[in-house]
């Protein structure tokens, strides 16, 4: 007789990860807007709200756990738990980059670098972070592949913007002490905030990759 | 500033408050018999046919027969360089009823094999035929070839007594004969002639098989009056007493506690380094812990796949082997 409870809780496992996943990309997608309206009360939301992301992520460790001491798991469903394991973490980790962009927008009086889209670049990983659970919501192997070389668009994007920042600090004339303390304070900000997303696209492909081995035992994207 | 979670996951839109855990948006889409030693003898209630057939082989066989062979003197040629044992088309046949269906598998020397699968699907039968424990059985016929070390066991020259000497056999229920420990180890030794040294071998037979600390200063006690979980390892002392390449394992610890279960299977580890252990379980956990290759049979007699252990559970190639071990049938 097939286990049923215990397939029913594979599932319910499932539906818990997408559920984490949906409350990490929103809080992404709140870090980002608050950024770009300077919205400090948003961003005070984004970092109060990392212990909900937190405790989602022990809740879902301490499933996995149980259903690896439990049910000792074989074959598919220990390549699932053991992703989803690793997912979870990724997911975790992605809460706390958003929780940086609600620290900077408090730090950020205004933008010097206009030029500089990291809205678009935060569209971009939150595409890939949706993409990536989609991915593993349908075991869609082919998704997982393209979401891994959409990622070198991130890193490119991520590359030009901090040549942009850098060269506009060499070629700056700066007046007085406070003006270079203020630019190299508005700089090193924005080069975090660029790193924390390309970061945040370095996550989802690390979803897409235990995803991938999830599903097909396949470990090429794995590094 | 805008609450709400979009997406092109599920389509929907609502507040991040509102969603509760087990409800995302997205759409989850997954939702035996015979007691048989190397040397035959032992029987248990209800097969003492087996028995009594078994000791009257051992009785015919000091008349001759081919001598069974060994690794350093084979008869034939493995046809795989580290296969002991190798099954070619091998079927069985009780009566109408076919047990094992086209058998292939090749058993590497040393190291544990396990096989596994539901019950009637041929494991035991499979085990039985590798020493012949089958031809005990009036209705059982064996079709195709299964040679060890190049020999195929079921020619007529060979003398199957002399084979389970080379193969030796462990039950399910420990089943040492009412007799001392001393003398149930050193029972095969005697039957066939071996009566030089019966003390040190049965010392060393007692160490290997981990039960001598625990028994060291009760050797003339009955047998009987150990545990289950040291009654089987005297069963397996003295399966290996008498120097066996192989030893056919049926469940050797379906009958214990975790304690005894786990003193067991470190022995069957330790075994592994010096001889062929091939063993049937239904414990599947077990088979991944201790076996170095599992074969899977399912329904009908069919081995559906034999391949590396971790292979086999972590990544099966047979959808059915999947839904098997994950216990989503069987």
């Amino acid at each position: 007789m097939a286990r049923k409870s215990y397939q029913e809780k594979l599932t319910e496992l499932r539906g818990d990860v997408l559920y984490m996943s949906e409350v990490v990309m929103e809080r992404l997608r709140m870090g980002l807007s608050a950024l770009e309206q300077k919205d400090t009360e948003l961003a005070t939301q984004v970092m109060e709200g990392d212990s909900e992301v937190n405790e989602l992520y022990l809740d879902l460790e301490q499933e996995c756990i149980e259903l690896l001491a439990l049910q000792q798991p074989v074959a598919s469903d220990l390549r699932f738990i053991a992703s989803t394991f690793k997912i979870i973490t990724d997911l975790e980790r992605i809460g706390d980059l958003a929780v940086n962009l609600g620290e900077y927008t408090h730090e950020a009086k205004h933008d010097r670098f206009p030029d500089v889209d990291v809205q678009a670049m935060g569209e971009l990983t939150l595409e890939m972070i949706e993409d990536a659970m989609l991915a593993y919501d349908e075991e869609d192997t082919d998704a997982c592949r393209e979401l891994a070389e959409r990622d070198d668009n991130v890193d490119q994007f991520a590359e030009r913007a901090s040549g942009v920042v850098v060269r506009d600090l060499i070629e700056r004339e700066l007046d007085s002490p406070d003006e270079v303390e203020q630019i190299l304070q508005d700089v090193s900000r924005l080069l975090l905030t660029i790193r924390d997303l390309e970061r945040v696209g370095d996550h989802a492909v690390n979803i897409a990759a235990r995803t991938l081995y999830m599903v097909e035992n396949d470990d090429e994207l794995i590094y | 500033m805008s609450d709400e979670t979009t997406g092109r996951l599920g389509g929907l839109k609502r507040t991040v408050a509102t969603i509760a855990p087990g409800e995302s948006r997205f759409e989850t889409s997954n939702t035996r018999d015979a007691n048989v030693e190397t040397t035959d003898m032992t029987a248990e209630a209800g097969q003492s046919d087996v028995a009594t057939t078994e000791r009257n082989e051992t009785e015919s066989s000091s008349s001759g027969g081919v001598e069974m062979p060994t690794s350093d003197r084979p008869l034939g040629t493995p046809r795989v360089d580290d296969a002991v044992i190798e099954a070619r088309d091998l079927d069985v046949f009780y009566g109408d009823t076919q047990a094992l269906n086209e058998i292939n598998m090749d058993i590497p020397e040393q190291g544990v094999t396990a096989l596994i699968g539901p019950s009637g699907c041929g494991k035991s039968t499979f085990l039985r035929s590798i020493n012949r424990m089958n031809d005990l059985i009036d209705v059982a016929r064996v079709e195709g070839e299964l040679y060890f070390h190049g020999k195929n066991i079921y020619d007529d020259d060979v003398d199957p007594v002399a084979l389970r000497r080379k193969i030796g056999m462990v039950f399910q229920k420990p089943n040492p004969f009412p007799k001392s420990i001393f003398d149930n180890v050193a029972y095969g030794l005697r039957v066939q002639g071996k009566d030089d040294d019966v003390e040190e071998k049965v010392h060393t037979a007692l160490e290997r098989a981990a039960l001598i600390d625990e028994v060291e200063d009760q050797l003339d006690e009955s047998g009987l009056d150990l545990s289950g979980g040291q009654q089987q390892r005297l069963c397996i002392a003295r399966a290996i007493a008498t120097d066996p390449e192989v030893i056919l394992m049926d469940e050797p610890a379906s009958a214990l506690d975790p304690v005894a279960t786990s003193k067991i299977e470190d022995l069957v580890e330790e075994l592994a380094q010096e001889y062929t252990v091939v063993i049937v379980t239904h414990n599947m956990q077990q088979a991944a812990r201790i076996s170095d290759k599992t074969a899977v049979f399912l329904t009908g007699g069919h081995l559906v796949e034999f391949d590396d252990t971790n292979k086999i559970f972590e990544n099966p190639e047979s959808d059915r082997v999947e839904d098997y071990i994950t216990g989503k049938f069987g």
